[in-house]
């Protein structure tokens, strides 16, 4: 096949999925297949996995999103504990922190809840929150984070030695918007490159 | 909503910039659909070096773990920059290609020339 016919069918499939996905639900559709069935049972806490936080300490909208559902889960009842989870960029605000104060906006109290800040990746993470887990009886846990990167995050935690319940904090959460789809879209192609990379790595 | 006013409002912009190519500036209908497969093929071409870049990139940011013994994220590849140098990379290398092209074609009628 000449070089030609190989850029050309490539460019067919690129611009046939940038349409597909700014002026379609797919990227939603896509979600939920990829999703799991939420678990929320009681459980000993609640893991909120991080996600994004500007310097000046704005969360992005996912993280908001997981600190919300997360905070939902919490007045239903479901755990005793809340578990935030998050760095900084450079010197900035630090995520877990800014969840914290925002828990504790909505009446959380400050001794249910529980910060870690310097994981950096997925697999940090799992084994923070089991060092912080170990001492405190935590055998149980609500795994909150997006569809796409449960699929990733919930063998860690596995791993890890939990018994977890997924509570995705997206399934409700349809754009509409092309540029709010093609974002969705990047966050799904971005969780399956990632679950890829920790297959070859052996972390999944 | 906003998607079908887009969708719209580029379709209404494109068929203006029809009507300004054929009736103003005498370009060639008929010549259209080889204007649209060019550029299929330079998207082509961008979405190549994205991929280029994104899969070299993955193993650079561990290897570079390894040997600094620093955290360098793997979330670098998930930057919007990329698409912009992959666009660079891609057009100018499609524009090397037809340059070349064009070359190549001048040279052989020069040479027909001569010949005849």
């Amino acid at each position: 096949m000449s070089l030609d016919r190989v850029c050309r069918l490539t460019g067919l499939g690129g611009v046939a999925l940038f349409l597909a996905t700014a002026f379609t639900p797919l990227a939603h559709a896509l979600t939920l297949w990829m999703a799991v069935e939420p678990q929320l049972v009681p459980s000993d806490a609640i893991v909120v996995l991080g996600a994004t936080v500007s310097p000046s300490g704005i969360l992005s909208s996912e993280s908001t999103r997981r600190t919300d559902h997360a905070i939902d889960l919490y007045h239903r009842g479901l755990a005793p504990r809340l578990i935030l989870l998050g760095g900084a960029r450079g010197s900035g605000a630090i995520e877990a922190e800014i969840r914290a104060k925002l828990a504790r906006l909505h009446s959380i109290p400050a001794d249910a809840i529980l910060t870690e800040s310097r994981a950096r990746t997925t697999r940090e993470e799992a084994a923070r929150v089991r060092d912080l887990a170990r001492s405190r009886g935590i055998r149980t846990v609500l795994l909150v984070t997006n569809s796409g990167h449960m699929a990733r995050a919930r063998p860690l935690f596995e791993r890890a030695g939990f018994e977890v319940h997924p509570a995705p904090s997206d399934t409700d959460f349809e754009p509409t918007a092309p540029e709010a789809r093609l974002m969705l879209m990047r966050g799904l192609l971005q969780e399956v490159l990632g679950w890829i990379y920790y297959r070859i790595a052996g972390y999944a | 909503m906003i998607g079908i006013f887009m969708l719209a409002l580029a379709g209404l912009t494109s068929v203006g910039a029809y009507l300004l190519g054929a009736r103003r500036l005498g370009l060639r209908p008929a010549r259209l659909g080889a204007a649209v497969g060019k550029t299929l093929e330079t998207v082509g071409a961008v979405l190549i070096f994205l991929v280029a870049n994104l899969v070299v990139a993955v193993p650079l940011v561990v290897a570079l773990r390894a040997v600094t013994g620093t955290f360098v994220s793997v979330y670098v590849t998930d930057d919007t920059a990329w698409l912009g140098l992959s666009l660079l990379q891609g057009l100018a290398f499609q524009w090397w290609r037809e340059a070349s092209r064009k070359k190549a074609g001048a040279l052989a009628l020069e040479e027909r020339g001569n010949l005849g």
